[in-house]
């Protein structure tokens, strides 16, 4: 279809004020959420000195990486001065394993929910996704007690669990409603041609999974990576993820404020998420709104 | 090939019966229509062949073994859906082999079957491509390739052309002919379409609601309906079920229908014993509007076409046939005429009709008499 303003008589004199107003106000709150990053990035560029002698909005003279260079091995994170990085690894560590874990379990639960209707299927769904409306509170003390019983109290593998199980119901909401779009005649022919379950599940459903995949990595990732509740919960000094670090870093009491080194630790922190929805945030849109596979 | 036996075979679904005890028994190569309404249950019956439901009470045994408790993949059956059901992910060539890969033959052998039903399909050259690189046409030549390159004892089909154009659905019928009657294979097939039952069945089982109403060849079923629900579901435009009552008159036998000038009374060539005894009754006369034409004034007429004169209130010229409504015992009957014959709208005019093709149903039981 043409564009709606391409149809005739859409581009009167009214229309275009209309357009030009619509831009503005756009404009106004683009500028409105960018100007809280635009001046974290402007203050991790300063020096030390320049944040002295300058205002907080001023944009700094000469660029430096100093206060980078600083946050990411030097800044003294709760007592020991070894900068973000080996929390930034420890979270890497931890979000890979439970991103990749709960996306293929919430995949082959949606499947078996939707194309194995066994009684009380949907019962056990509504009761899964129940659990996506739990409040992270709620659950620390039992979880915390389970942690123990199982003696991954304060271990990355831990917070693995934790996170896949907290995980589980996203994961799973997101694939059961992806394969109820995909016609069951596919799984029968399967049935039918000699595959069973997990033949028809590897060799059929994920392939064609591909845009509720993304999906779910990306909201896996931004939700693990930006966790700080059960991190700082279940994790213990050296194994804290990036998150709990960069809290330590900024409320370290010893020395000088430095505001450079504490933006620079932010944007660290914030950048795998950043990054993620630039490359993906585009399938992540058309994964949200796919509908069944043309087959 | 195979032949398939399908005994008082029930089905239910919580308290509703969508089966109610289907007898249905197949020679060795012959095809067989399921043909009736949406909702009857045709594709639940396929399905239950197929092994893809469970059936409630009955069996059904192919080459005489039930299979009742067999698994769909060790039945020997292959299925055409009517929504194809290709897998996206996989290549045309790969489509086809697919159950001969999970059947673990190597993959040499796979590629010379694969190619011999492609040659067999004319569709050669599109084994590279994906599905969602197909046309409905060809869409549908994959998913047929998928159920021949496994050579099975019976072949089911659920309404594989109801998602392709009327001209490719002429095309593909006659393609799916030509393919049985090269392969021989039984085949059950599903559709509601009366053309598609018509051309392709050697017998068309006729259901509703659950239940079979006639199990006969095409022309049978077209010549002799069980009931008055076969006789409208087939033939198009449909019988003229016409009011009537069975007369004995002097030494004949006949119908009394109400025309354009009082009475008539249309003898019958051969009643039997069952018509004989339903003299003074009322009758539905049942007539195909092909067996209806205009009278020819001074000509003989053979003894089993009988005369009456009715008056024209439409006609619809269809190019090979002008369809011409009559008023006929206080309805509407359809008669197809040669264009050349066809009478003006309004006029009475008088017509011929042959009742040795004729047929009469109980008014009440709607069932055939005789
Ligand atoms: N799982 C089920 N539970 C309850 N009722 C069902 C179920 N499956 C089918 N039915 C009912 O069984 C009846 C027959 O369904 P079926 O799919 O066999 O019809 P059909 O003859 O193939 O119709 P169509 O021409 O529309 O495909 C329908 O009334 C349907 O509602
Ligand atoms: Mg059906």
């Amino acid at each position: 279809m043409a564009s709606l303003q391409d149809l005739p008589g859409a581009r009167g004199r009214y229309a275009i004020f209309g357009r030009v107003f619509l831009y503005a106000i756009l404009l106004l709150f683009a500028a409105y959420y960018l100007l809280p990053l635009g001046v974290m990035v402007s203050t991790s560029l300063k020096s030390a000195a320049e944040l002295r002698s300058g205002s907080l909005i001023s944009l700094p003279r000469d660029f430096s990486f100093e206060a980078w260079g600083f946050a990411w091995n030097k800044a003294n994170v709760g007592v020991n001065a070894t900068g973000l990085a080996p929390y930034f690894w420890n979270s890497v560590v931890m979000v890979v394993p439970s991103v990749l874990i709960s996306t293929f379990m919430g995949a082959l639960n949606g499947y078996a929910l939707t194309k194995w209707k066994f009684p009380g299927a949907n019962l056990l769904f509504a009761l899964i996704l129940f659990g996506s409306f739990i409040p992270f509170q709620l659950v620390l003390l039992p979880m915390s007690l389970t942690l123990g019983f199982l003696g991954l109290a304060g271990t990355t593998a831990g917070l693995v669990l934790v996170h896949v199980v907290y995980g589980l119901a996203f994961t799973t909401l997101f694939f059961r409603n992806y394969y109820t779009s995909i016609p069951d005649d596919l799984v029968k022919a399967a049935t039918i041609d000699g595959a069973g379950f997990f033949q028809i599940f590897f060799k059929i459903m994920l392939p064609i999974s591909t845009p509720i995949m993304v999906v779910s990595i990306i909201w896996q990732f931004t939700q693990i990576w930006n966790d700080f509740l059960f991190g700082a919960s279940f994790s213990s000094g050296a194994s804290a993820p990036i998150t709990v670090a960069l809290n330590n870093l900024v409320n370290t009491t010893t020395g000088v404020k430095q505001h450079n080194v504490d933006m620079a630790a932010a944007i660290i922190a914030a950048l795998p998420t950043l990054i993620v929805y630039v490359l993906a945030g585009k399938y992540f849109v058309r994964g949200l709104t796919a509908g069944s596979v043309k087959g | 090939m195979a032949t398939l036996t399908i005994k008082n075979v029930q089905k239910r679904y919580g308290t509703v019966a969508v089966l109610k005890g289907i007898d249905l028994e197949l020679h060795d190569g012959e095809f067989l229509v399921l043909l009736g309404p949406s909702g009857c249950g045709k594709s639940t019956l396929l399905n239950m062949i197929a092994g893809l439901d469970t059936i409630t009470d009955g069996a059904i045994e192919i080459d005489g073994r039930v299979i009742n408790d067999i698994h769909p993949k060790d039945r020997d059956i292959a299925m055409v859906f009517q929504s194809y059901a290709l897998y996206p992910n996989m290549s045309v060539a790969r489509n086809i082999a697919f159950g001969l890969e999970m059947r673990g033959m190597n993959k040499p052998d796979r590629e010379v079957a694969v190619k011999k039903v492609a040659a067999l399909l004319q569709m050669e050259h599109l084994l590279d491509r994906k599905p969602a690189q197909l046309s409905g046409g060809q869409r549908q030549r994959v998913a047929m390739g998928r159920a021949l390159v496994r050579d099975p004892k019976v072949f089911l089909f659920d309404e594989p052309l109801s998602n392709l154009d009327a001209k490719l659905r002429v095309d593909m019928r006659t393609e799916i002919k030509k393919l049985h009657q090269r392969l021989g294979t039984t085949i059950v097939y599903v559709t509601h379409d009366q053309i598609e039952a018509m051309t392709l069945a050697t017998r068309i089982a006729i259901m509703k609601e659950g239940v079979v109403q006639q199990f006969a060849p095409p022309q049978e079923v077209y010549e002799q309906p069980a009931n008055i629900y076969v006789a409208s579901f087939i033939g198009s435009p449909a019988m003229n079920f016409i009011p009537a009552q069975i007369v004995s008159e002097a030494d004949r036998i006949g119908v009394r229908i109400e025309g354009a000038q009082g009475a008539s009374v249309l003898p019958l060539p051969a009643p039997s014993a069952a018509v004989l005894k339903k003299v003074g009754h009322d009758v539905i006369l049942g007539v195909r509007p092909e067996t209806i034409a205009r009278y020819q004034h001074g000509t003989n007429l053979p003894p089993n076409f009988a005369r009456f004169s009715a008056q024209v209130s439409v006609t619809e010229p269809t190019g090979a046939d002008t369809l011409t409504y009559l008023a006929l015992g206080g309805r509407d009957a359809i008669a197809r005429v040669p264009p050349k014959e066809a009478p003006n709208a309004g006029e009475v005019a008088e017509f011929t009709v042959d009742m040795a093709r004729a047929c009469l149903f109980d008014p009440k039981t709607e069932q055939r008499v005789g």
